[in-house]
């Protein structure tokens, strides 16, 4: 597949896969690989200094993911700022999903403390990638202020309701001049295949595949939805029309036409 | 005599001869893998590098993070 540059790295796979609601690391580890992914989300929390065991960083080869944490729970952009710095010092890396969700029901972030927030980070010399509503203003706003894409949502976080915002995504994909990686509330294969065939650059999946029954199938399926879609974006499709569109030859029929 | 350390919004008492001194020897006492981990002291964030020199006072706040999964 063709590569995508986001900053100053550059993706030969257009699958960005998250973390979270794994049963275990095993599974987790196994369904990463599957993907193909070049580069994994994680969230920052407090250690419980009761009972602290579970090691996340041991499970993903970070010779072969990057890592990509975000800033999950955090309501404001100081809150975001905040966690943003703490990753940076975790993993020794600038890159951050800034995502500002104040509303636990929908989760659905919050423009103008996120834009707040961008402009902070990027200064600061983050590489940021917000999290977004498919809000095409907002998206120029974001980039003008220097993030390295943007990240408009398809339905609410975990949702799996597939591209409920697809008219603003393609105005999004049309206008925007960074990349657009679609993320949240892609549910199935073949809703991350419809976000590549309308000119997304890259997918975010997470619950859709953590959650499946055989998440490391699912991880497959993902893998080859986001391939197919990519090709057939680049391959331009054919014109959709009302009426039908004979594909055999509308003569030489094995019948005598009456004058 | 205890020593008060915050961590993670809960005060935790050590004996005063015993208390840590450091982050690091924090750390070791809470049986916490150093290499996973980062902190706050109250709300500056100290680099995995300064763990050891990091003094702890009575009465600071700790916050003690790390990666978990996430979208």
């Amino acid at each position: 597949m063709d590569t995508l540059k986001i900053a100053d790295r550059e993706f030969t796979s257009r699958l960005f896969i998250g973390t979270g609601k794994y049963a275990s690391n095993e599974i987790m580890a196994r369904a990463i690989a599957t993907s193909g992914t070049q580069m994994v989300t994680v969230a920052l929390r407090r250690v419980d200094i009761e009972n602290e065991n579970d090691n996340l960083l041991a499970a993903i080869d970070r010779s072969k993911y990057l890592l990509l944490p975000n800033t999950s729970g955090a309501r404001d952009a100081a809150e975001a700022v905040r966690l943003a710095r703490l990753a940076r010092a975790a993993s020794g890396i600038r890159w951050i999903k800034l995502e500002v969700t104040p509303d636990p029901y929908y989760l659905l972030p919050d423009g103008t403390e996120t834009l707040k927030a961008a402009e902070i980070l990027v200064k600061d010399g983050f590489v940021v990638l917000p999290y977004i509503n498919a809000d095409p203003i907002l998206a120029k706003r974001l980039q003008d202020v220097g993030t390295a894409t943007v990240m408009p949502l398809a339905a609410p976080i975990g949702s799996n309701q597939g591209l409920q915002t697809r008219a603003a995504l393609e105005i999004i994909i049309e206008q925007a001049t960074v990349p657009v990686v679609v993320d949240a509330g892609l549910g199935l294969p073949s809703h991350a295949a419809d976000a590549m065939e309308i000119g997304a650059d890259a997918v975010l999946v997470n619950t859709a595949i953590a959650a499946a029954a055989d998440p490391v199938a699912m991880a497959a399926a993902f893998k080859l939805a986001v391939e197919a879609g990519r090709i057939a974006r680049l391959a331009g499709s054919a014109q959709r029309s009302r009426t039908a569109s004979a594909s055999s030859p509308l003569t030489g029929f094995l019948r005598d036409d009456k004058p | 005599m205890n020593t008060t350390l915050r961590i993670n919004g809960n005060d935790k008492q050590f004996p005063q001869d015993r208390a840590p001194k450091t982050l690091a020897e924090l750390l070791a006492e809470l049986k916490i893998d150093q290499a996973t981990v980062v902190a706050e002291i109250d709300g500056r964030i100290v680099e995995r590098k300064d763990f050891a020199s990091a003094a702890l006072q009575p009465g600071q706040s700790i916050e003690l993070v790390r990666f978990v999964g996430g979208g």
